[in-house]
């Protein structure tokens, strides 16, 4: 109980009050350990735990392919990828300067300046810098292989955006609709097309709009035609006479609107969900300061 | 009731009083860092509040009315499901390690769902991204097996390590998703981009999909993908909620406190604002608290 209940809530509460405290006071041995120590020491020890991952991770690839159970190949891949990156990482330099060019083997280095009969020597890459020198074995895989799978993942996001806001865009109720109608301004507003449609179009297009609602809600031809004709003439009367250029009244401009839709009403939704989220943070972190949430510890 | 915001406002002036004595305090004496004063005030409030509302719950038999969070309700109805069909459950943990609020609260809540699989003898995967985080699950997930009384059903690679890399184990985790097919898949922690790449990989496969975060660039992505999201408070309120603990739901009552107050103390710096713009006055609170 004592061990693994009563000392690991007493560090927290120690190590928690001790980090909230170096914000107010002003002392340069809690300010150091909040900002530098404290996160060493948790480096320090996720270096250590990387060694249960990568043994962890070994351990599941192998049965996986010992047992051959499904995509067993790819578990196999796993481990190649895995020693290989190993092996160039911990006992290979990969990188053999002759001048400026740089080869991956002491023996492509030394048969170059054979063949070029240059009178320079082979200066091999120190240790640790290896890994991050350009032109080494290391680096390679990292720029060749690494990236362009890392890239790869991340290019399929375009691909799944697409998809989803496939599904977030149809309008099946009214907040789908909305969602779907600032989509469609904050899409239009930001692109050089949409300063070209002027502030009439918009207008009328939303006569039209509210025109189509009517003919759906009221079902009467003859209100429909009216509010048609009415609005469109109100609008272009209006336009005529007061001169509106392309982009006045400037609520109707899709650059204007979209900076107010993305200024305003994004902003004030994005900054409650802020709000929320800094005070959960702040309320969780102080159930952890004072023993309250012991849920962590398994309990 | 009464006496409760009584002990509010008290404490509040204590606050208040305890801060201005420290800030005149010569300087050759003085740690306290004055231009923090206001944030000081705000911590120790917020301390104040949920320490008393813990006390208040301690000593109530009546229980706190909670609103209902459907995507926390459906958690139970998503074990349910992988329960009937028989296939796996998926909980990714966020990506980051311990050191993030969001993946301690992440961890916290795979407890309470470890209960619910070992309770429904459903099967549990938890592929995750650091090892620290591994250790920590594995833990939380063991300590839940015994407590339902199925020791024999926990195995401890069913929380396991895939890479530290967030495309590496966004590209892992969607495999993983592909080839077992797990009937509900569950997002609890911090993600960023690789959020919407587990989301629509699971709603390829129909999965049953639940996510929590308080990353706030992530929220919208789960939102359009996900069935259930719990949005910032939501997702820290998650263990309170499923734990049904009066002391943690006095954490939650503390919170909606403090909200209120905030609110007020928006409403007040508006007019002030506005007030000072208008040339009425020259005082202009959020000058003065130096925010």
């Amino acid at each position: 109980m004592l061990l693994k209940r009563y000392i690991p809530i007493a560090i927290v509460a120690f190590f928690g009050a001790l980090t909230l405290s170096a914000w107010f006071i002003d002392n340069e041995t809690i300010e150091t350990f909040a900002n530098d120590d404290a996160t060493q020491f948790f480096d320090i020890i996720a270096a250590f735990a990387v060694f249960l991952g990568a043994l962890n991770l070994l351990k599941l690839q192998f049965i996986k392919v010992l047992k051959q159970q499904s995509g067993w190949i790819y578990s196999a891949i796993a481990i190649a990828s895995f020693f290989f990156a190993f092996i160039i990482g911990f006992f290979i330099r990969g990188a053999y300067f002759v001048g400026e060019d740089v080869y991956f083997s002491q023996k492509a280095a030394e048969a170059a300046i054979l063949s070029s009969g240059s009178s320079e020597v082979v200066v091999p890459v120190d240790w640790g810098a290896h890994v991050q020198t350009d032109g080494s074995l290391f680096q390679w895989m990292f720029k060749y292989i690494f990236s362009p799978l890392s890239a790869t993942m991340f290019a399929l996001l375009a691909f799944f955006v697409a998809s989803a806001s496939f599904r977030a865009f149809r309008a099946r109720n009214f907040e789908a609709s909305l969602l779907l109608v600032a989509g469609i301004i904050i899409m239009l507003g930001r692109v050089p097309v949409g300063s070209l449609i002027s502030s009439w179009t918009i207008m009328y297009i939303l006569a039209f709009s509210i025109g189509i609602g009517i003919n759906i809600y009221l079902k009467n031809r003859n209100m429909v035609f009216g509010w048609i004709l009415g609005s469109c003439g109100l609008i272009t009367g209006f336009g005529m006479t007061m001169g509106w250029p392309i982009d006045q009244p400037a609520i109707f401009f899709l650059p204007a609107l979209q900076e107010w839709i993305y200024l305003v009403p994004n902003l004030a939704g994005s900054r409650a969900i802020l709000i929320g989220i800094g005070l959960g943070i702040v309320a969780t972190s102080l159930r952890y300061i004072f023993g309250l949430e012991k849920s962590y510890l398994g309990e | 009731m009464n006496n409760k915001f009584a002990v509010y406002a008290g404490g509040i002036v204590g606050i208040i009083l305890l801060t201005f004595l420290l800030s005149v305090i010569p300087d050759s004496f003085n740690f306290f860092r004055e231009e923090k004063s206001a944030m000081f005030v705000f911590t120790l409030i917020v301390i104040m509040i949920m320490l008393y509302e813990v006390k208040l719950a301690k000593s109530s038999s009546e229980p706190t009315f909670l609103r209902t969070i459907p995507g926390l309700k459906a958690v139970e109805e998503a074990v349910g499901r992988s329960t009937e069909m028989g296939r796996p459950i998926l909980y990714v943990p966020g990506i980051m390690d311990m050191n993030e609020v969001e993946t301690v609260a992440g961890v916290v809540v795979l407890g309470h769902v470890a209960n619910m699989t070992a309770q429904y003898e459903t099967e549990l995967d938890v592929p995750v991204a650091r090892a620290i985080v591994m250790q920590s699950a594995r833990q939380v997930t063991k300590e839940a097996y015994l407590t339902q009384g199925r020791p024999e059903m926990y195995n401890e690679d069913m929380v396991h390590y895939i890479t530290d890399d967030q495309f590496a184990y966004a590209a892992a985790v969607n495999g993983i998703m592909q080839r077992d097919e797990p009937a509900a898949c569950l997002y609890m922690g911090k993600f960023f981009a690789e959020s919407l790449l587990f989301a629509e990989t699971g709603n390829s496969i129909g999965a049953i999909q639940i996510a929590g975060t308080g990353s706030q660039t992530q929220i919208p992505f789960f939102v359009t993908a996900c069935d259930y999201t719990l949005m910032g408070e939501e997702f820290f309120a998650a263990s309170a909620y499923l734990s049904k603990e009066p002391e943690l739901i006095a954490g939650i009552t503390a919170q909606d406190i403090i909200k209120v107050i905030l609110v007020g103390f928006i409403l007040l710096s508006i007019v002030s604002r506005a007030f000072f713009d208008l040339g009425v006055t020259d005082f202009n609170l959020i000058t003065w608290l130096g925010l």
